[in-house]
Order: structure tokens, then C-alpha cells, then sequence
């Protein structure tokens, strides 16, 4: 899964840092232009694709998109 | 559309001549709230508007009723709503939604005697201001008639519909008791004599198609699109710029507030209707509106009879107050007699206003419940006529 | 591949597809619950195939509607406060073919809305209405509301509300509603399927959604800003209808039943009623 953090649509609620199941996420130290403190998703690898760092952001910060290289993986298994 | 007008001479009530006006001028969204003395539109409106294939409703108040007008013409229906003093109260912050949006449609006030909930069944005049500036804020124009008489009252209302669509905005039918309940001849012409603006419809692309034409103030037979035509558009209750988007911005607000003052301001051209008889040689004038102008002119009947020189004139159009019109007749007579039926003043303020000081301005005021005798207008002439 | 977005090159799909980007991002507070919803809302309408030509988004006043003020890429009806129920009237009665989705909050709905919510819900008017409950005015910012649970603190309760708060479900219920059901801002698939599956339903489909406001809410009554802290809250005292059946009167006290409550598309409402009305009474 690649995931991209739409900068200036963040607002530094942390929701998506609290709700990975996996822990991907962590605070960087890269601010937005309004202040916030963005997340990043440092632990990319252990991402599972669960989607619920999306589901969470309430400001549509979070765009998930399925990588081919990840997806031939699963299938692979 | 089918017209569902049906030609003919008819004995009504002007609340019913009103009722048959809208139907004439396309009104096809009806929602109202019982309100005596207005309550015989609704009733005839709900007996004839599903007649005509149109929506009418009964709402829970007041409220529900101007905001559902006003949606109704958002979603493409000619519209309106009736009611009488304390109704019209409740209503003026949903007004203002249609002012602020440009919205067009019709509401009527069937006057009774006030304050409050008054005299329910009887005449009064005491809500001529309240329709000007009742609504939140200022910052906008009104446009009102009132008709004299059931004919009048079935024109105007087509009238009113017609100028809706033509300045985009709410127009007040200003009526009252009399006028509401009384009984007399209607004439409905033919279909091909009614003369009916239709809405107005962007003939650019949604891109380019501006929704509040706030950089061009004065601008008039301007396009309404409705939603469900592709025109994505925005209605807002706030301050908004010409997309419909909700701002704070200052010059935002000025532009606004100057779009919704001028295009009526600047298109006074447009809504002259004044009525004057005996004027040409008159030396005083007696000035009254709606149903108490047919009382003035048998007075004015009785004064010419004892040879004094007294004209009548009427403004049809109460708002924008026909300055121009009544400052005419203060330079010509030396004083005008104001009746109407309340005692504060109102009508005879703005008769005061616009006379700048060229005739002397007496206010004839009762409370109401009746309107005024002939002969009560007869003598009040006959006190101050020099 | 990780990466973060430098500009708006990047948008989420949903607002890709849905939302005017000029007005983005929207003007809730960080945390706030309302994008969530709006987020199950737009996956609703793109899993049915709504679109813009024919779907009307239709709001009040307070975040429960400004958010979504001017926010939808089609129509966008904002009306005054606790006017929207009557505002979606006039626009569903001369625009029956088209779908609205209407949003509305504590005041606009069981304060000054009272009224109109009610009969809307007894006209069944052919709508879908979320109830944005937060239990507290957000938007004027932070005084208490018909939904704040007894005790809160709020700014204009600084001693605690001694009040009780509407089940606005069971009202809409009483009312006449077609579809009512309560669901939390994180229910995202129960939400998400709830809003179907009254989109789908003929009449009035009343979905409230119990929400985090860490704004006011947050710090005033639960004394923390901490989204997380009215999230634990609002799960801490919700419990879904078969949970309940186990619980005492006592235990339910100040808890709040989540689930669907009625669905009853058998019951008609004033649109397809009036529609049928005009077959009979239409003569020009």
C-alpha cells in the first residue's frame, strides 16, 4: 500500500497514528503551513492495507492506494 | 404548464381574487399557515392549485411556510405565501433567506388592526414598515402593491409574480381586511391578455455562469437557475460572494449589501404604478393606499361638491416609496391629508419624507377595525383646507 | 513507498470525485467527528451511484451543517437555523426526482427545529436526514443543547445541566419516520450501510449520529481536548439494543441504544401521497 499524507488537509487529530492496528504511523517532525504536526507513515512495510487510517482522518488527509507490487505479493501469499 | 385560468366574471373576496391572480401568473407552490383574515387564499388555493396540477400545503407555522416557498422556487416552482401582521412578523428572518438569495416569490399580508395579535378579523394598516425593514440587518430593498379593490387584487398579484422574477427577489402583495373580505365583481381575462414573466435561464455554461452578480449592482432580468440543473448551485443564509460561498470578508459584505439595495434603487423606471384623480387643479391633496383609498376618493367626491379644489393620489407601489411621484404632487398643492389606519404614522412619514417640505403633510390616523368614512375624511379636509 | 503530499496533486478520491476543492480543507476543528461521517455519506452515495446532477445536499446552521456548507460539487441548499426540514420540503415537493441528503445538528434539529423535525417526520417526507450529536452547541461555542446529557458543564450550564436530554430517535420514531437508527462517527461500515439502506428507503430515514466535539464538549465537560477522550466517552456510555436487553433500568441510565430502531418502507409519505392525490383532483 502506498499511503500519502495530503499536507494541507491535515489537522493533527493523531487519529491515524492511535488507530493503525499495526502501528505505521508516527509524528514527524514536518509541520503544515497552518501548524500542524504531520504524521508519517514510517513503518510502511507492516501496513496491511485495513484502510482504517482512512476511515478514521476525518478531513480526507489519508489516500491509500494499492501497490502492484504488494498486491502480486498477497496473491503469491 | 396548463394556465388553469378559467375566463369569466366571478363574485369573490380579494382574498380569493388573490389566490386566482397567482394561479393566472404561474404559481404552482403554495404554503400557508390559518391566519385570519387571510385564510380564505389558502383555503381557495388548496381547492384550485392541485386543480392546476400544483403543490399545496398546509405547514406547521409560519416559519415552515416562507422557507418551503423559498425552497420550492430554489427548486423551480413560482411560489408564495400569505398571511396577515403577526404571521408576516414571524416570517421576516426567513425572508430575508430570499432576499439575500435572490429568491423569487410572493408573500402577501392581508392587514388587521394591531399591535399584536390585534383585531384578527378586522382592518388595519399598521405593518407598511414592518415589510420595508422588518427583516434582519437592512441592507436591501422591497418592493410592495397594494391593490384597492378584488380586481386589483387578482392584477397585482400577477403583477407581483411578473416583478419577482424580474428583480429576482421576494415582493410583497400589501394588503388588507377590506380588501381581503370584501365581496365584488372580478373580471379574469383570457388567457392570451394576461401578461406573465417567465423565470429568467442562464444561457452560459455552468462555469461561467455567475449565480449572485454582485460586481454588476443594478442588473435585472437576470437568470435563476434551480437546482437539479446543473448549475451546482449554492444558497446560503450568511454573507456570501457571488459563487454562494459564506465569507467575512468586508468588501464581500459591501458589494452585497449595495447588490441587494440597488437593483431595485436603480431601476425605479421600472416599478411606477401611482394613481392620481382630480389632480390637475388641485390645491390639496389626500393621499391613502389600499383599502382605504376608495373611502378618500368618495371624500375628495364630497370636497369637489362644495367646490374646493382637492385631488386624490395613490401610491399602488408603497415600496420603493414613490418619492419622485408624491414630491410632484407637494409642489403642487399647499397641503396633503394622509389617511390611514393607524395611529403612529407611517404612510404619512414617508408622505412627509418624500414632500421635502414643499406642502404641509397632516397625518389622519385611526386604529382600525374600521376603515375610514367618507365623511370622517370629508371633515378632517374640510379642517385643514386653506 | 511512503510519501507525503506536497500539494493538493494528492486528493483523496472521494473529494476527487465529490467534493469542491476550493473548500477544502473544511472548517472543522481538528479531531472533530463530523469528516468522519461526511466520509460515510460520500461512500454511501458512491457505492449507490448517486451523483451531483441528482443529489441535492441540504443543510442548517451550526457545524453540524456549515462544514458541509457549499461542500457537495452539485446543489448546495443551506437554510436558516432549524429551517432545513421545511427548506427540503419545498425543495423535495418540486423536485420529487431528485435524492436529498440533509444534515442537521442539536439546535437545528431539537431546539429551534423542533417543529419542523417532527413534522417532516410525520409527512414521511422522501428524504435522508443526519443528526449530527455531539451533545453540545459547537458552532457558537459551547453551550448546552436538548441532547447534552444531564450534569454537563457547559457555558451557559457552568454549574451542570439539570435538564434532561431528547432521544431524538425515538421521537422520529413516534413521529412516523420510515427508517431511524443511531450509529457512533467510528461505526464506519454499520454507518456507511445504515445510510444505504435509508437512501434507499421511501420516506423519511433519520440516522443520528453520536460524534466527538473535543472542542467544546471535550474540554468543557469532560475537561480534555483530547479527541480520544470523548471517543472513549461516547463508546463508554453507548450500548447496542441487544447489549441492553441484559442491562437494569439503572445501568441504561444516561446511555444511549445504537442500532436501527424502525424500517417500515411499507409506511407512505407525503410525496408519493400527494402525487397520487394530484391523479384524482388534476384537471388542467
Amino acid at each position: 500500500m502506498a499511503i500519502t499524507i495530503v499536507k494541507d488537509f491535515c489537522k493533527g487529530c493523531g487519529f491515524c497514528i492511535v488507530s493503525c492496528p499495526k502501528k505505521v504511523f508516527d509524528l514527524s517532525d514536518e509541520m503544515n503551513k497552518k501548524g500542524y504536526r504531520l504524521p508519517a507513515p514510517v513503518r510502511i512495510d507492516d501496513c496491511t492495507g485495513c484502510s482504517l487510517c482512512d476511515l478514521y482522518c476525518p478531513d480526507f488527509a489519508i489516500v491509500l492506494e494499492k501497490t502492484k507490487k504488494k498486491d502480486k505479493e498477497k496473491e503469491v501469499g | 404548464m396548463p394556465s388553469g385560468v378559467i375566463p369569466g366574471k366571478y363574485f369573490v373576496q380579494g382574498d380569493e381574487a388573490i389566490a386566482e391572480g397567482a394561479i393566472a401568473a404561474g404559481c404552482r407552490f403554495f404554503a400557508g399557515y390559518p391566519i385570519t383574515p387571510s385564510s380564505e387564499t389558502s383555503e381557495t388555493m388548496a381547492r384550485r392549485l392541485p386543480e392546476v396540477g400544483g403543490v399545496c400545503l398546509q405547514m406547521e407555522d409560519e416559519l415552515a411556510s416562507i422557507h418551503a416557498v423559498g425552497a420550492a422556487s430554489v427548486g423551480g416552482m413560482k411560489a408564495m405565501t400569505i398571511s396577515s401582521g403577526p404571521g408576516i412578523s414571524l416570517k421576516l428572518e426567513g425572508l430575508g433567506w430570499g432576499i439575500k438569495n435572490e429568491i423569487p416569490y410572493v408573500v402577501a399580508d392581508v392587514q388587521r388592526a394591531g399591535p399584536s395579535n390585534g383585531v384578527a378579523t378586522r382592518v388595519g394598516q399598521g405593518d407598511f414598515y414592518t415589510i420595508r425593514y422588518g427583516s434582519a440587518g437592512g441592507n436591501h430593498s422591497i418592493i410592495a402593491l397594494s391593490p384597492k379593490s378584488t380586481q386589483e387584487a387578482f392584477d397585482l398579484t400577477i403583477d407581483c409574480f411578473n416583478l419577482s422574477e424580474i428583480f429576482r427577489c421576494p415582493v410583497f402583495l400589501l394588503t388588507d381586511e377590506t380588501v381581503g373580505h370584501t365581496r365584488e365583481l372580478l373580471v379574469i381575462p383570457e388567457e392570451d391578455e394576461l401578461k406573465v414573466v417567465k423565470r429568467f435561464k442562464p444561457t452560459v455554461a455552468p462555469e461561467k455562469f455567475v449565480m449572485y452578480p454582485l460586481n454588476t449592482p443594478g442588473v435585472i432580468n437576470y437568470p435563476f437557475p434551480n437546482i437539479g440543473e446543473g448549475y451546482g448551485i449554492c444558497v446560503s443564509p450568511y454573507t456570501h460572494n457571488s459563487k454562494g460561498y459564506a465569507s467575512t470578508a468586508q468588501d464581500i459584505q459591501e458589494k452585497m449589501a449595495r447588490r441587494l439595495v440597488l437593483k431595485v434603487t436603480e431601476n425605479l423606471d421600472k416599478l411606477v404604478r401611482v394613481e392620481s384623480q382630480k389632480m390637475e387643479d388641485a390645491e390639496f391633496a389626500v393621499i391613502a393606499y389600499g383599502g382605504n383609498a376608495r373611502p378618500a376618493v368618495a371624500a375628495v367626491d364630497m370636497a369637489r361638491e362644495q367646490g374646493m379644489k382637492v385631488g386624490f393620489f395613490r401610491p399602488i407601489i408603497v415600496w420603493p416609496f414613490p418619492d419622485a411621484d408624491v414630491l410632484k404632487v407637494a409642489e403642487k398643492v399647499k397641503n396633503i391629508l394622509v389617511c390611514e389606519l393607524n395611529i403612529d404614522g407611517q404612510l404619512s412619514r414617508e408622505v412627509a419624507r418624500a414632500s421635502k417640505g414643499k406642502a404641509e403633510v397632516f397625518h389622519f390616523g385611526s386604529g382600525g377595525v374600521e376603515p375610514h368614512l367618507p365623511a370622517q375624511i370629508f371633515n378632517e379636509i374640510r379642517r385643514f383646507y386653506k | 513507498m511512503s510519501t507525503v503530499g506536497e500539494t493538493l496533486n494528492v486528493l483523496h478520491p472521494l473529494v476527487e470525485k465529490y467534493l469542491r476543492k476550493e473548500r477544502m480543507p473544511h472548517m472543522a476543528c481538528s479531531g472533530c467527528g463530523i469528516g468522519q461521517v461526511v466520509h460515510s455519506v460520500l461512500l454511501a452515495i458512491d457505492e449507490l451511484g448517486l451523483t451531483p446532477k441528482d443529489t441535492v445536499w441540504v443543510q442548517g446552521v451550526g457545524c453540524s451543517s456549515r462544514i458541509t456548507y457549499s461542500t457537495w460539487v452539485g446543489d448546495n441548499v443551506d437554510a436558516h437555523h432549524g429551517r432545513m426540514f421545511a427548506v427540503a420540503t419545498g425543495l423535495k415537493m418540486a423536485r420529487p426526482d431528485m435524492n436529498f441528503i440533509c444534515f442537521t445538528g442539536d439546535g437545528d434539529c431539537g431546539a429551534i427545529g423542533g417543529n419542523h423535525f417532527i413534522h417532516a417526520c410525520r409527512r414521511n417526507l422522501d428524504v435522508t436526514a443526519i443528526l449530527f450529536n455531539n451533545g453540545i452547541y459547537g458552532m457558537t461555542g459551547g453551550q448546552v443543547a436538548p441532547t447534552s446529557p444531564v450534569g454537563a458543564v457547559t457555558t451557559t450550564t457552568p454549574y451542570g445541566n439539570i435538564e434532561d436530554p431528547f432521544d431524538m430517535c425515538q421521537m422520529a420514531v413516534a413521529a412516523g419516520a420510515s427508517y431511524v437508527a443511531r450509529w457512533r462517527s467510528t461505526d464506519f461500515k454499520a454507518l456507511t450501510n445504515s445510510l444505504k439502506k435509508g437512501i434507499q428507503t421511501k420516506g423519511l430515514a433519520f440516522i443520528e449520529v453520536l460524534l466527538q466535539c473535543p472542542t467544546n464538549f471535550g474540554r468543557y465537560v469532560l475537561k480534555s481536548s483530547n479527541p480520544q477522550d470523548v471517543l472513549t466517552w461516547i463508546k463508554e456510555h453507548s450500548v447496542t439494543q441487544k447489549e441492553a436487553e441484559k442491562l437494569s433500568k439503572e445501568e441504561l441510565t444516561g446511555k444511549y441504544l445504537i442500532g436501527e430502531f424502525v424500517h417500515r418502507p411499507e409506511r407512505t409519505g407525503i410525496v408519493e401521497r400527494y402525487q397520487e392525490f394530484l391523479k384524482t383532483h388534476q384537471k388542467y
